[in-house]
């Protein structure tokens, strides 16, 4: 087939951090890797907006010469983050975590990256300086990489992958991929939603086409939304300055009767819940309850305000996280003003990190064989609830991962591509460039974006997930065969990837909305308003979903228990959310 | 300002198909805070999705640096450039235009 063809050992989907740390590692054990970056080289995809946070245990923080709680150890927060994940977290995973984080913070502080501040159990990095190391260590060592390039279809031959269809976007040309293992590192799938947090490539197709590969995909319903994101004015929507400062500083936090939508619950639940990021959870779970009730404002959400925290000690913070108010080049002052003066600001959740994802084991491999993944497209170790770093995780995954899909590249052969299966997959990408009339685009994705933020937002239920899976069905039967570009050129076809995008999110969201509705109980960031309880005797289980014969089929396992038994029996939601968080290790730090 | 629409010339060309570069208007309405971003994501999602500019992997908040751009002639970032009337869109280097907005980054640009 025309195009070109690229050879290699270790093939990288995504250059965010997982990516990038995976195609280091690999490199280093003496692979040939080639990395794709759908976007600009360490500038795309969730990495580089980040804060940015790194965990690890305290003890391992001394060691390595930073202020950690000496008090504190593995043991301590894999309690922690175990309890924060409700159980159900793949313990294995957990201890991996662990076990990595010094080795990869070591590998920060090597880089020379600048550490802003520090806790017990953290260092914060920014986003942006961190993937510039990481492109600067990848160049060193060699690692292929290449720029505006997306994978469209993994390939395998006898359940072992071989490569894959990609697209040169500026051009428009395919690219063959012939290699002998895959790190699948495409982060999260932000786009399926409508707000989200800025993220403009994330829509997730790394998990869709390693699940159509034969792997398995689950807990698609644990979707962590960030609270108190910006909702006004358009040119901030979707920032999350204001949660940065509840976080830091608190504030208020009002409906439109002018009342603390806070003051309703349990005091070490708004402690915990405000002051740690245990706040994704609760306060977007407290502010869809206000705005489900009719409480809300104009664009769905509620008003923050300063409040009582002191305009001083505000303003101290805000000068260092937003130096002349400048919040990643966006001008604040606006808002700093608005702060001062205690006036509100429209804020609400917003879709920010996937808690499940490929179903990885502790070497982060699937069940197809030659594939791996790593990052935030992964089912990783936060169980229902993530409050630690997934900086660390990107890291800490794609170490290994990178490592060990280089071992199984250097000691196997390529099976070589299917002429006939690439022609395939071109024809059947190719479809809405060539039909010649038929729907716009962005406004049928802007419908289910918006749809999944009501449907399968923090707070759910039967009726609405189904209509949301019925709704998602009339789509595909009616709306994505139809779909259809107005500009027939191939260069740079922003309708082109928008339609090809728009299938795999349409994949996720139904895997995520028919999980949701097979879990009839409430657990971490999923909330069943019809389930509101936790159930530890049915529910300690993982979702798995499987497509079979043209449908999806939700199933369970016991998650992987390694030192911490799970508990037994039902308890309301907010019980065992206070249950979990009152477990928390008696050490320092915020996670 | 509400209920008012402002006028976005937009500065258009595919290399593939057009002799020459050529500008269209599009009505868009105003919104106070709004960007050229979001006058552009206005343009394409309701009026014309032929039109191209860096989007597939763009950040929206100001730190990828490829909605460079000239908002009235002034070179800027598109996704923060606020706007509050009737502008003009073009690349950041008519010498490189790979669709409309969108331009070919070469090995003279540095790396952030």
């Amino acid at each position: 087939m025309a195009g070109r063809k690229i050879e290699t050992d270790v093939l990288v989907v995504g250059g965010g951090g997982a990516g990038f740390r995976a195609a280091i590692a690999a490199r280093e054990k003496g692979a040939k890797v080639t990395l794709l970056s759908k976007g600009p080289l360490a500038r795309c995809g969730a990495s580089p907006m980040a804060g940015a946070d790194f965990t690890l245990d305290g003890k391992s923080m001394n060691e390595l010469g930073r202020d950690g709680d000496p008090g504190d150890s593995k043991e301590k927060c894999f309690n922690d983050i175990v309890t924060q994940g409700y159980y159900l977290n793949n313990q294995k995973l957990v201890q991996q975590y662990l076990d990595r984080a010094p080795r990869l913070m070591k590998d920060i502080m090597d880089y020379g990256t600048e550490i802003k501040l520090s806790d017990e159990r953290m260092i914060y990095i920014v986003g942006t300086q961190l993937m510039d190391m990481l492109l600067k260590r990848a160049r060193a060592v060699g690692v292929d990489l290449l720029e505006d390039v997306m994978l469209l279809e993994l390939t395998t031959t006898g359940g072992k992958v071989t490569g894959g269809l990609g697209l040169d976007i500026s051009t428009g040309n395919f690219i063959s991929f012939e290699c002998k293992s895959v790190i699948m590192a495409t982060g999260g799938w932000h786009k399926a939603f409508w707000p989200n947090t800025g993220m403009r490539d994330l829509s997730g197709e790394g998990i869709a086409m390693a699940h159509r590969a034969g792997a398995d995909i689950g807990n698609m319903e644990f979707i962590t939304f960030a609270c108190n994101v910006m909702y006004e004015p358009p040119i901030w929507r979707g920032s999350i300055a204001p949660y940065l400062v509840s976080l830091i500083c608190g504030g208020k936090l009002t409906n439109n009767r002018g009342e603390d939508i806070l003051a309703p619950y349990d005091p070490l639940i708004v402690e915990r819940g405000t002051a740690t990021e245990w706040n994704k959870s609760f306060i977007s779970y407290a502010t869809m309850k206000e705005v489900r009730a009719g409480n809300g404002f104009a664009n769905g959400g509620v008003h923050y305000s300063r409040g009582d925290a002191p305009w001083e000690f505000v303003k101290l913070m805000a000068a260092f996280m937003f130096p002349n108010w400048k919040y990643k080049a966006i001008d604040l002052s606006e808002w700093g003003r608005m702060l001062e003066n205690d006036e509100p600001i429209e804020v609400g959740p917003a879709v920010e990190y996937f808690d499940g994802g490929i179903l990885v084991d502790e070497r982060f491999a699937t069940g197809v064989e030659g594939l791996y993944a790593a990052g935030e497209c992964t089912r990783g170790a936060f169980g229902s609830n993530r409050v630690f770093s997934a900086i660390t995780e990107m890291l800490v995954h794609g170490f290994d991962a990178g490592e060990n899909a280089a071992e199984y590249a250097l000691k196997s052969s390529s099976a070589g591509l299917n002429e006939k299966t690439l022609k395939e997959i071109q024809a059947r990408v190719e479809e809405p460039l060539i039909r010649k009339k038929g729907l716009n685009i962005p406004q049928v994705r802007r419908r289910i974006q918006e749809r999944a933020h009501r449907q399968l937002g923090p707070i759910r239920n039967e009726d609405e997930l189904k209509d949301f899976i019925g709704f998602l069905e009339s789509v595909k039967k009616d709306e994505l065969p139809k779909l259809s570009t107005t500009s027939k050129s191939r260069i740079y076809n922003k309708e082109w990837i928008d339609a090809l995008e728009l299938d795999n999110i349409v994949y996720l969201l139904e895997a995520a909305a028919r999980s949701a509705l097979a879990r009839t109980e409430s657990r971490g960031v999923h909330y069943r308003e019809d389930f509101p309880y936790t159930d530890n005797d049915s529910w300690l289980q993982e979702s798995v979903v499987k497509y079979r014969d043209g449908a999806f089929e939700i199933g369970k396992r016991p998650v992987t228990v390694t030192t911490m038994t799970p508990p037994k029996g039902k308890m309301p939601y907010l019980d065992m959310m206070k249950k979990m968080m009152e477990s928390r290790s008696d050490t320092g730090g915020k996670h | 300002m509400a209920g008012k629409n402002i006028t976005v010339k937009v500065f258009r060309y595919d290399p593939s198909v057009d002799a020459e570069p050529y500008y269209r208007e599009y009505a868009v309405p105003f919104e106070k805070g709004m960007s050229a971003m979001d006058a552009l994501d206005y343009i394409y999602q309701n009026l014309d999705s032929t039109l191209a500019y860096y989007d597939h992997a763009g950040c929206s908040l100001g730190i990828c640096a490829r909605c460079t751009g000239k908002i009235n002639g002034k070179a800027g970032l598109f996704c923060q450039t606020p706007i509050d009337g009737d502008i003009t869109l073009e690349p950041a280097n008519k010498e490189r235009v790979v669709k409309d907005l969108v331009i070919k980054r070469g090995k003279k640009e540095k790396e952030a």
